[in-house]
């Protein structure tokens, strides 16, 4: 074959290349893989595996289940909702109104521990219909300029609270601009209990994410005002409250730790809440809630894995079951080939 | 249209016609980048990937970081188009070389070296020996006396055997320094693809000669890319040049085939899109509504009072990124490798490598693996396709005697003894023409023994003159020619022998005996060529040359006059003989043929070879079962109304046989009657060609064989033709898949095929074995394909609900980019590897293919399966990660990567589900991609400035990340398994029932169990018996009937089994 020639690429680009194996005529090699016998394992689904299987699934999800609900129900939990009750009764027409007011926000709130609590003592405040996963809401930060002092101007994602008359805003952004402001100061028995503030965000968060000397600027110096005010001398790795609310929750109901109670609590202990209710759930009406709870080894109190996990392993056992059944009661020969159409009719079609 | 062309002239030529340039590329390098953008662009996926790319660009409304669109986008394209680059710059190469070859041609009376590009219209050209003919030449002078040269036209129309053209008689006898002054003109057609047919005048000026037309022909020619062999020089004017040479004209670009699979998947993701686009404007609505509705309460999120414009279309837009990944950009990408490799099976496979020549199968076209799975039509030739092409003398008939039996090679010594003594006069026309009709079929051993033995002594020089490629008339017009030649030089005496290919009607006793013979030996499958001669008186001769030489110059529809005068002479023969050569089925074929109608697949014979010939060929190769279950109808008639009677006559019977369905109908239409058909009756035909499963076509030509293709592609089958010459190539390129014979008529139907195999047996195990694996492997990893970017898409949407309808995306970029590209692409593309049966049990059962052919596999119905499946798992997915994750767990970026690796989890297992069988490559893809998945992962948490800084190794320290995961797997699984395992034992597929007697090693018994046969057991299975009926015992009536078990026992004999074959080679 004269490959060289304007002739070879006449039947097309490959044409070329294609013949020349052709008329060389080489033995192609031998493999497994070319020949594509490679040693396989054909597992076919028998009733024995299949039953098996799910008495399996069954035989280790059931006690999971049980583990886990019991690590659930272990879990001791005070939720409280206050958003309304802490508005005064007359003014309760208004919730917005009185929000935006000056008039003093402190309420009281008496919680009555059901359990013995053993410390840590988790406190949460937890929101409803509150969209963080707006999008909007959750693109409007600028991680450059939380973690470098040289990022000041970093602002572009933070739209419209990047800037401000003074130069721009540090942390910039709708996140940090509508941090939550709600505060609650405990007492037993008249004694203060205290709350650890310290070590609530992630350790990564504060050593990686927000800066040691980046320091709050312009914050909430705008026209219009969202949350929470920052110290301007605290630098933002040690503005906990900030980087605990900046990791942005993925439900429109979530929990972010408050502070860490870290005495035991008794049974029927009475504890008081002063509570600063300045956070404006009101025009969407979000709720919100103080929560205390306790800790086990699966997270806080949440009955849903374990429910899954029986139901999961209860409906596999009944699945079991019934295949056994049908199995027995109408056994069926697998592989038959009485049951193959063209042994039926052997004319084919 | 024609060009005249004036020899030795290149003034005039210039601006007319184009120079010498050969270009076979495609791109110039200014136009590389658009045309190959524009070519990329042109196809929708590609338009829809580059919108939505460029939709990203736009920050307000990417959910994500543009590149992970982009990325892969510029990567897919920038692979295709080196791809093209490479391949152009290759063809740049190949005609740059081929311009710039130096050529001696002869301007302005002087002989000068300059460059093959410069060779105008009109230049001469000078070659010598084992030089490539740079343009087409016609031939003026040669170095042989007698104006003869040789040249190799492998490069044309691979036939390695040398051919001989000779010079016009014009040109005969000038001087070679002459030669550099002849002026002249041609009269030739314009550019044209016809390989076979020149047909010109010449008339040269004077001195030369007086204004005499000459008529050129094919043979007065060298064209493009020959070489020139046994021959010192030989010189040629220009006619064509540069792309408008009969090659450059017959490189067309084949245009891409479209595979069953491939239009489904369009079809399928025209529907995604569609449902995508409803998607859209549902979210967007959702969106805008709630927008108005809440969002503005949301004081957090400041929506402005006053948006711009188009603030309506930024949410549905952004939806339409979100859900752009419904449509999945790998799944191109997944195809086209799983494509090459299926091709790349094909290639490497050694049951497919002919044993006796080690010519291997290849796939020449990539793009097509899974339309052999659903084959249901294939359209054969007959003649080096089911036949070895390999004539051998079998038998003969002369002077109404019959020799030959079944051992071959006694055939040759016995008639040449009994010749010699008997009819000593008859044997050298007998001989003779034997000889030349040898040269024309091709059969020069067998011959050539015989002529040893009659010690007839011929010049092989003189032999090429009668070379394979003449037809029955040129082969008259050689013999003609002869006289004057040296035919002379081994008979004595002077002579012209006429021989006739079609059986002669001539009056008189013996004639009954030849046609019987030839009715006989046409029933045994047998190639038959009626010998017969008639001295011509010289007188008669001279004017008869006259004639025809006028005839030879016409222009217009010179065939059918060189036909009517050739009519002329062919009369009054005095009959010599019936020849009969057999050419043998080739090994496997009767079982090829079983296994593949067993398959469902259609059958239709398509050879030029007569009736009779063709149908005892199909009864040997079980296309037609024997009587009485066979039934064989043939429709014939020389007038349209012949015609139509006769087919309706044929369909009636047809559907009535068909209706009970018992009976195996083929019908047999030869040449002129499907001309008729095909012209006037196409309708009832095309019912006939649908309702009958096997069909006969006779004397048919290639443009016929193209126009069945055709019609049985109007009917949307899947159309398979296979055949080894170049008259198939027409209904190969035509139909879907093209299937070449690697054989002795050449590589053109090889080359122009999509595949091509040393063999027709291999072709079971291409349709079988590769055609089917590729249709199921295709056919899940398209669906796959969707189901995974279904699965993450819905999470999306579903999370849209819970953030606001939005347009948030819950993934980051590089999960989304990497689940698309690496996480759920890597398990399911060794799916390539996956067999569902073992190729024993489909050769056992070929039946199973009907699953393919109706596209059981891939077809809105599955499809809809898997949609099912990725909604079940996406609403798993995200359920149980929303729960889990909920109060103080449920961080952006944790709920992200659970829900992810749910996907991949669950993803994991449905491959595990699907597959088969597993290889260590499968155990390795599927398992090693879950620790890919989580070593990626590590990796991008522990880059600081990464989103998911220390996300990952947060959420594998906690317990309930893998108490999560458990409960997705078995959410998510148990019901399908629980589905399947139903289906698999209570209703199952036949691949099931299959799958279970071949694993559980129980029997599987099938009704018609075909075992493959070896070459050993061939030789048991096939009645060689010795009950060998003389022909000359049977009456020729008795033989009328086509179908009778005698015939049926004869047939299967004349496969002759192998063994006798290398006894007779060793002669």
């Amino acid at each position: 074959m004269n490959s060289g020639t304007p002739s070879s690429s006449a039947a097309g680009a490959g044409s070329a290349d294609s013949i020349a194996p052709r008329r060389n005529s080489k033995r192609p090699k031998y493999s497994r893989f070319t020949q594509q016998e490679l040693p396989a394992c054909k597992p076919i689904l028998t009733p024995k595996w299949v039953i098996g299987t799910f008495l399996l699934v069954s035989v280790i999800f059931i006690p999971i289940g049980v583990v886990s609900l019991f690590a659930s129900r272990d879990v001791v939990e005070i939720v409280d909702r206050y958003e309304t009750e802490c508005i005064p009764e007359t003014l309760r027409n208004d919730k917005v109104g009185f929000i935006q007011s000056d008039r003093s926000k402190t309420c009281q709130r008496t919680l009555r521990v059901p359990k013995n609590m053993k410390q840590p003592i988790y406190v949460y405040y937890q929101l409803d219909n509150f969209y963080q996963n707006h999008r909007r809401y959750v693109k409007s930060r600028s991680d450059q300029q939380l973690r470098n002092n040289g990022s000041l101007q970093d602002t572009g994602p933070c739209k419209p609270e990047d800037n401000t008359a003074g130069g721009p805003i540090v942390p910039c952004g709708l996140i940090a601009w509508s941090l939550f402001n709600d505060t609650y100061g405990f007492t037993r028995n008249n004694q203060q209990l205290d709350v650890n503030k310290k070590g609530i965000s992630w350790k990564s968060d504060r050593e990686h994410k927000f800066g040691k000397n980046v320091f709050p600027r312009n914050f909430q110096s705008g026209t219009l005002k969202g949350g929470a005010t920052l110290n301007p001398n605290v630098s933002l790795s040690e503005q906990e409250d900030l980087i605990v609310w900046m990791r942005t929750a993925a439900l429109p109901t979530f929990r972010k730790l408050y502070g860490k109670i870290e005495v035991d609590l008794q049974r029927d202990d009475l504890i008081n809440v002063t509570l600063e209710n300045n956070y404006n759930t009101y025009s969407f009406s979000g709720k919100k809630k103080l929560v205390l709870s306790t800790t086990s080894w699966l997270g806080g109190k949440n009955d849903f894995v374990g429910i899954a996990y029986l139901t999961v392993g209860g409906l596999c056992f009944f699945l079991a079951l019934v295949f056994l059944l049908i199995y027995l009661i109408k056994p069926r020969q697998l592989g038959d080939p009485s049951y193959l159409s063209w042994n039926r009719n052997p004319s084919g079609h | 249209m024609k060009r005249y062309v004036y020899i030795n002239d290149d003034n005039l030529a210039k601006d007319i016609y184009c120079d010498n340039r050969i270009s076979n590329r495609k791109y110039t390098i200014l136009n590389f980048l658009p045309k190959n953008l524009w070519e990329q662009f042109s196809r929708f996926m590609n338009q829809y990937f580059l919108l939505i790319a460029c939709l990203q660009l736009w920050s307000l409304i990417t959910p994500v970081n543009p590149a992970s669109t982009w990325g892969p986008l510029i990567l897919i394209f920038a692979v295709s188009s080196s791809k093209e680059a490479w391949d152009d710059y290759n063809r740049y190469l190949l005609d740059k070389k081929a311009n710039e070859k130096e050529i001696w041609i002869v301007r302005q009376g002087i002989r000068k070296l300059i460059q093959a590009q410069d060779i105008c219209i009109g230049n001469i050209v000078w070659l010598r020996e084992n030089d490539e003919v740079p343009c087409d030449l016609l031939l003026l002078g040669t170095a042989d006396p007698q104006g003869f040269c040789y040249v190799e036209t492998a490069a044309l129309d691979g036939e390695t055997d040398l051919k001989t053209r000779s010079i016009p008689s014009a040109c005969m006898g000038i001087d070679v320094d002459l030669l550099h002054k002849i002026k002249g003109v041609i009269e030739c057609p314009s550019p044209n693809k016809d390989i076979r047919r020149f047909d010109a005048n010449m008339r040269l000026f004077p001195p030369f000669l007086d204004n005499d037309i000459f008529p050129l022909t094919i043979k007065n020619t060298l064209l493009q890319s020959c070489y020139l062999r046994n021959t010192e020089w030989a010189c040629g004017v220009a006619v064509y040049t540069g792309n408008q040479t009969k090659l450059g004209m017959c490189r067309g670009i084949a245009e891409p085939k479209l595979t069953a699979v491939d239009a489904m998947i369009d079809k399928l993701t025209g529907a995604v899109f569609v449902f995508q686009i409803v998607v859209v404007i549902v979210l967007g609505i959702a969106g805008n509504v709630f927008k108005d509705k809440q969002g503005r309460k949301l004081w957090y999120v400041q929506y402005p009072k006053e948006g711009p414009w188009y603030e309506l279309l930024v949410i549905p837009l952004r939806f339409e990124l979100l859900c752009s990944i419904m449509i999945p950009i790998s799944i191109k990408v997944s195809l086209d490798l799983a494509k090459s490799l299926y091709a790349k099976f094909i290639d490497w496979d050694v049951e497919m490598v002919d044993p006796e020549t080690g010519i291997r199968s290849n796939a020449a076209n990539q793009a097509i693996s899974e339309d052999l799975g659903q084959v249901e039509y294939i359209l054969t030739d007959k003649t080096g396709t089911l036949t070895e092409n390999k004539m051998i003398f079998k038998r003969c008939c002369i002077s109404g005697r019959f020799y030959g039996n079944e051992s071959g090679d006694a055939l040759t010594a016995k008639v040449g003894q009994f010749h010699t003594r008997h009819y000593p006069k008859m044997k050298k026309p007998l001989y003779v023409l034997l000889l030349v009709c040898a040269w024309f079929w091709r059969i020069k051993t067998e011959i050539f023994l015989i002529l040893t033995s009659m010690h007839l002594q011929c010049n092989m020089k003189y032999l090429t003159l009668w070379s394979s490629h003449l037809t029955g008339k040129e082969c008259l017009w050689w013999l003609g020619n002869a006289k004057a030649g040296n035919f002379s030089s081994c008979q004595k005496e002077q002579m012209k022998l006429f021989f006739l290919l079609p059986i002669l009607i001539v009056s008189g006793q013996q004639v009954r005996t030849f046609a019987e013979a030839v009715e006989q030996y046409a029933q045994m499958g047998l190639r038959t060529l009626c010998l017969a001669w008639r001295k011509l008186e010289e007188d008669e001769y001279q004017e008869w040359t006259s004639m025809f030489k006028e005839a030879n110059s016409t222009l217009v529809d010179r065939e059918r006059r060189v036909a009517e005068v050739c009519q002329r002479l062919e009369r009054d023969f005095e009959i010599l003989g019936v020849a009969a050569i057999e050419d043998r089925l080739q090994e496997g074929v009767p079982e090829t043929i079983e296994i593949l109608r067993k398959a469902g697949i259609n059958f239709w014979m398509l050879t030029g070879d007569k009736m009779s010939t063709a149908i005892q060929i199909a009864l040997s190769c079980n296309f037609v079962s024997p009587e009485p279950k066979g039934q064989i109808l043939i429709i014939d008639g020389k007038t349209e109304d012949e015609v139509c009677r006769s087919l309706d006559r044929v369909l009636l019977t047809t559907r009535i046989t068909e209706s009970e369905s018992k009976q195996d109908v083929a019908f047999v239409v030869d040449g002129w009657a499907l001309e008729i058909a095909l012209k006037h009756y196409r309708k009832p035909f095309t019912e006939l060609a649908i309702l009958s499963r096997t069909a006969i076509c006779c004397r048919v030509t290639p443009s016929q064989k193209a126009q069945l293709v055709e019609l049985l592609k109007l009917c949307d089958y899947r159309t398979l033709a296979i055949g080894d010459g170049g008259n198939d190539v027409r209904m190969i390129q035509q139909a879907d898949i093209g299937v070449g014979i690697s054989g002795r008529e050449g590589l053109q139907a090889a080359r122009a095929a999509d595949y091509s195999i040393g063999k027709f047996r291999f072709l079971k195990r291409l349709i079988l074995v590769h055609g089917r694996y590729s249709y199921n492997r295709t056919a899940f990893l398209s669906q796959y394909s969707f189901y995974k970017s279904f699965l993450i898409c819905f999470i999306q949407i579903f999370f849209s609900f819970i953030s606001g309808v939005s347009g948030t995306s819950l993934f980051n970029t590089v999960s989304l980019m990497a689940y698309n590209v690496f996480y759920t692409s890597v398990p399911v593309l060794f799916s390539v590897l996956d067999k569902d049966l073992s190729e024993r049990t489909v050769m056992q059962h070929p039946q199973i293919l009907f699953d393919c052919q109706s596209g059981r596999l891939l077809n809105p119905s599955t499809f809809a399966g898997w949609f099912g499946r990725s909604l079940f798992h996406a609403i798993v997915v995200f359920v149980i990660t929303i729960h889990s994750y909920a109060f103080e767990k449920s961080v952006m970026e944790e709920v992200a990567m659970v829900a992810v690796s749910g996907c991949i989890w669950l993803q994991a297992f449905v491959v595990a589900l699907e597959t088969n069988s597993f290889t260590i490559f499968q155990h390795l893809a599927i398992w090693g991609n879950l620790v890919g998945f989580y070593a990626i992962n590590w990796i991008v948490s522990s880059i600081p400035t990464s989103g998911m800084y220390t996300i990952m190794f947060r959420l594998c320290e906690q317990p309930s990340y893998w108490i999560t995961m458990i409960l997705i797997v078995a959410t998510g699984m148990c019901p399908v398994l629980a589905l399947k395992y139903l289906r698999y034992t209570y209703r199952p597929s036949r691949i099931n029932l299959l799958q279970q007697s071949e694993r559980l090693g129980g029997p599987i018994l099938s009704s018609g169990i075909i075992e493959p046969k070896s070459r050993s057991s061939l030789d048991k299975d096939i009645p060689t018996d010795s009950v060998y009926e003389p022909l000359l015992s049977e009456s020729p009536s008795a033989t009328r009937r086509s179908a009778g078990p005698t015939q049926r026992l004869d047939s299967v004999q004349s496969q002759s089994p192998p063994h006798s074959t290398h006894t007779r080679k060793d002669n």
